[in-house]
């Protein structure tokens, strides 16, 4: 029973990290436009962020010292510095579009405007950080997520035409009546959302927290490698829906409800309700790891006391910026800005931030100093680099690609 | 340091490195050195600088000017100084610098007391652990 447990980071982290708003959305929009032509950079992106995931991990669990520790310890005040703003930023972005994604859900179960609900949800959102217990956490919002299966069901009662969707797969190039750049840029998107920085920061962290050692290597891998494939199979049935209903009508999704349309044609009422528990278990899950992301990195680069196991008055600093990121959070939603419309421009922009970010994984991953016998061995080494070569060339590719498509219009 | 070596790399084994305290909790970062000249001429780290009078000087340009003029202002006293371990509590270092004084008895984390005492204990349930 406490394996199982064990097991609930992993899917937390996969169902907040892998399917939050922006994977939502993303796939769902990726879906109707190139229907699952694109599946692929799911899948190459899924194996991406197990390696540094792993990596980060096992860092954690050797060296006691979490991911943006080392980002400033390897990279310097300086080039650390310019990665904490960069992915502070973007996490801080996307925070924003997570509150925004909830506070959707809520429209769409009650009619009630979402920015009547945004208050109330960062409210909310900051009673929990402020004082739910971690494994509550995790557990509640990691298994509240898995209702997101609903697309399955809905994908296998659509019966739809599996050889061609099979066939979208295996050639991997844009259907007719899309460009090869808007391909490119929604290939980059995918990328983005599937290696977001802060699923790192808030793994190796809450490894960190619950004191992970060496002996804790095997668990931490199977959160890894079932995890994140789970998140990514979630990925994939959720384009495939989308794939199957609004490909083939010419429809483009644009709007939250828009996704779980194909889940209430092919179960009802009832299915839409489950998969708007499920909207709400992502967008509020990946809520609370952006909000603790944020803490954790701003705190691990100046050396802070940080964490949700010791009072509140013992990290006063830390506790202090996750209050005030609440609290800015609003009035940028209450602008009225889309919430959809910020994710994806965060994850082009994460796509930016994340060569700074998985380098110095990849070196301490390296040092005997912190690491001793568990070193990377080769496969984790062959799979690093080529990962990073990837990495830049996605993050190069990124802003050229949003100015030439309009982002991605 | 007993080892064969003839140098110790301060800049890679010390600096930017987390320093924590008996109980492993975080105290600051090791943001500059303090070094001074021994007898026969080496140098020897007397002191770990933390807080963002040390870190400013290391960022450098118009941002790390900043970081210290800010951080100026912001104290209460006339001249601050950055906060400062004596390298005699230093214990040992692994991946983190462990020293052998307890976080509020170093006195270098001002803020957090200002954190602390300004917001976060005015909120119900600071005080409870998980």
């Amino acid at each position: 029973m406490k394996r199982i447990f064990a097991v609930a980071l992993g899917i937390l982290t996969a169902i907040g990290g892998f399917v939050d708003i922006g994977d939502l959305v993303t796939n769902a929009l990726v879906g109707s436009r190139f229907g699952m032509s694109l599946a692929w950079v799911v899948v190459v992106g899924v194996v991406g962020i197990c390696v540094f995931s792993e990596m980060s991990g096992r860092v954690a669990a050797v060296s006691g010292r979490a991911t943006f520790d080392l980002v400033r310890e390897r990279l310097g005040p300086r080039v650390g510095l310019a990665n904490l703003v960069a992915s502070m930023g973007v996490t801080f972005l996307t925070f924003i579009a997570e509150i925004g994604g909830v506070a959707l859900s809520l429209e769409i179960a009650t009619s009630v405007n979402e920015l009547l609900w945004v208050p109330v949800v960062a409210a909310l959102l900051w009673i929990v950080l402020w004082r739910v217990r971690f494994a509550v956490l995790e557990n509640v919002f990691g298994l509240l997520g898995l209702s997101l299966v609903v697309f399955a069901v809905a994908l296998w009662q659509l019966s739809p035409d599996w050889g061609g969707l099979w066939q979208q797969v295996t050639s991997p190039s844009p259907p007719s009546g899309e460009s090869w750049t808007q391909y490119s840029y929604y290939a980059v998107a995918l990328f983005g959302a599937a290696l977001t920085p802060y699923e790192v920061f808030f793994f190796s962290s809450g490894g960190v927290e619950e004191r992970w050692t060496a002996k804790d290597v095997a668990t931490m891998r199977l959160n890894v490698f079932l995890g994140f494939p789970l998140g990514g199979a979630l990925s994939l049935t959720i384009a495939a829906v989308a794939a199957v209903v609004f490909l083939p009508a010419g429809v483009q999704v644009e709007a939250l409800v828009q996704v779980a349309l194909p889940v209430a044609l092919a179960l009802g009422k009832i299915g839409l309700v489950i998969a708007l528990i499920g909207f709400f278990a992502a967008t509020f899950g990946a809520a609370c790891e952006t909000g603790l992301s944020v803490g954790y990195s701003i705190a691990q680069f100046y050396g802070w006391r940080w964490g949700k196991f010791v009072p509140p008055r013992q990290a006063a600093r830390f506790h202090l910026v996750v209050l005030l990121c609440t609290v800015l959070a609003v009035p940028v939603l209450l602008t009225t800005v889309d919430p959809i419309a910020v994710t994806e421009y965060s994850v082009v922009f994460s796509a930016l931030a994340l060569p700074l970010t998985y380098l110095p994984i990849l070196v301490i991953a390296n040092d005997p100093d912190y690491m001793g016998k568990r070193v990377n061995g080769r496969l984790a080494n062959a799979l690093g680099t080529v990962y990073l070569v990837v990495i830049v060339v996605a993050s190069v590719a990124a802003i050229p690609l949003m100015i030439l498509t309009k982002g991605g219009q | 340091m007993t080892s064969l070596r003839a140098t110790y790399d301060a800049g890679l084994h010390l600096l930017d490195r987390q320093i924590v305290d008996p109980d492993d909790a975080p105290v600051a970062n090791v943001d500059d050195l303090e070094l001074r000249e021994r007898a026969d001429g080496r140098l020897a780290v007397s002191a770990l600088l933390t807080g963002p009078g040390a870190l400013g000087p290391r960022t450098g340009g118009r941002l790390g000017s900043w970081m210290v003029a800010i951080w100026r202002r912001l104290r209460p006293d006339a001249d601050p100084q950055p906060g400062r371990i004596e390298a005699r509590l230093v214990t040992h270092t692994d991946s983190a610098v462990h020293v052998s004084a307890r976080a509020r008895d170093l006195r270098v984390d001002g803020f957090e007391q200002w954190a602390r005492a300004t917001v976060i204990d005015k909120i119900p349930g600071a005080g409870r652990a998980e």
